[in-house]
């Protein structure tokens, strides 16, 4: 038996929150521990629901995906974030996402398998610091 | 699924992970010379002005480059200049893998003939376009890549036609989208068209049953499509060294001019309308 990993999920479309939850309900012990559609938000929701994993876009109005970025790892630096967005390939956006601590850079339109993996690599290093986390933190 | 940079692609092959992507960028950032440098070997600030600039930057948060414009040793095309042949002496991320021995020198041909095979899709052509877009060169990669993207995304198909002088709002304009591209030339991408494609697009993307969908919904769908439509084309350009910035979508675009590009599309009706500012 695999043990529940708990996600946040910010996007300010609500369509790629239906995608992601679609993704993410094919996907065995796996629970949404909420939606938000800001960085504002999501701080707030990280700081009350301390899920494993945050899946959070990019580019968004208000509080950015990155300046969001920077102050939950700066809180919570444990928890594992991955950043989604359209311009995922633009090398500066990725840069600057790892840079600031994002353990992955998922593009759109999304690619199920690298969620899957994503899933199952937060799955088996929760509970290690990332720091000494090798599988790819 | 879209487009990726070289460091990105590694990850998703499995090759590297992401503290192996961290370590290359502060490498490449050690072995990058400084603005200062640069600026002293450009002749544009001397030692001097470069040590009263770091004095500064103790007690200001702000960049060498911000910094010497605002303190008046650097004019800000010099300061443009300066970023640009540090870019270009920039060693590339592939480069620096091999160097930190993440990606062994004997794989690293093969792995760059991978990514290059894969982003190929992604590869765009010179098109022919009116005067006025011409040089607005994002044009290219948004309408070449709709096609590709609206079968990824939302399975339709999706031909682009004729490329026109914007007269009026095309009558079948229920639902109309916008995004915003800002670069060295700003574009205005809006899809507009009526409500069934908008729908058939929403549902797709969303993965909602058509009960389900409201207004907020279907035009959330079109806006997100954009999104990864502009998103992917802003990426591409990059690659040619060209930034450009997209902002979130405005769901209730104002068309005033520009241009239409008629679509031809399975279901409803839909135009996509480029305007530059």
């Amino acid at each position: 038996m695999t043990s529940k990993v708990n996600v946040l999920l910010v996007d300010d479309s609500r369509t790629v929150l239906e995608q992601l939850e679609r993704i993410l309900a094919d996907i065995e012990d796996v629970a949404i521990v909420g939606l938000a559609r800001n960085g504002a938000a999501a701080i707030r929701m990280t700081n009350e629901s301390k899920p494993d994993l945050v899946l959070m876009d990019i580019v968004m109005p208000g509080l950015d995906g990155l300046s969001a970025l920077r102050t939950i790892k700066s809180m919570h630096p444990g928890i594992r974030i991955a950043m989604v967005s359209s311009v995922s390939g633009d090398a500066t956006k990725a840069e600057e996402a790892f840079k600031l601590g994002a353990c992955q850079v998922l593009g759109k339109p999304f690619d199920v398998d690298l969620i899957e993996t994503l899933i199952e690599n937060v799955r088996g290093d929760r509970g290690a610091p990332e720091a000494e986390s090798n599988s790819w933190a | 699924m879209g487009v990726k940079f070289f460091g990105q692609f590694l990850i998703d092959a499995g090759e590297i992970d992401a503290s192996h992507v961290r370590e290359a960028l502060e490498f490449m950032e050690a072995q990058n010379p400084a603005i200062g440098q640069i600026a002293v070997a450009q002749g544009f600030m001397n030692s001097c002005d470069v040590a009263r600039v770091h004095a500064e930057q103790r007690c200001r948060d702000l960049s060498f480059g911000d910094l010497a414009v605002e303190m008046g040793l650097l004019a800000n095309q010099e300061l443009v200049e300066i970023l640009q042949r540090q870019r270009s002496r920039r060693i590339p991320i592939g480069q620096a893998l091999v160097h930190l021995g993440h990606v062994a020198s004997d794989r690293f041909g093969l792995l760059l003939d991978a990514y290059k095979a894969d982003q190929a899709q992604f590869d765009v052509s010179d098109m022919k376009l009116p005067d006025g877009l011409a040089s607005h060169r994002v044009t290219s990669h948004v309408l070449e890549l709709l096609p590709r993207f609206m079968m990824r995304v939302a399975r339709i198909q999706v031909k682009v036609g004729e490329i026109h002088v914007f007269d009026q709002v095309p009558e079948f304009a229920e639902v109309r989208v916008s995004v915003l591209l800002r670069g060295a030339r700003g574009l205005e991408v809006a899809l507009v068209s009526d409500i069934e494609f908008a729908e058939a697009l929403a549902i797709q993307a969303s993965g909602l049953l058509p009960s389900d969908l409201d207004p907020e919904m279907v035009a959330d769908g079109v806006g997100e499509f954009l999104n990864v439509l502009c998103g992917n084309a802003a990426s591409g350009l990059a690659k040619d060294g060209h930034r450009v910035e997209i902002g979130p979508p405005d769901y209730d675009a104002e068309l005033c001019d520009g241009w239409v590009v008629d679509l031809a599309v399975g279901t409803g009706r839909a135009a996509v309308v480029l305007s530059t500012f």
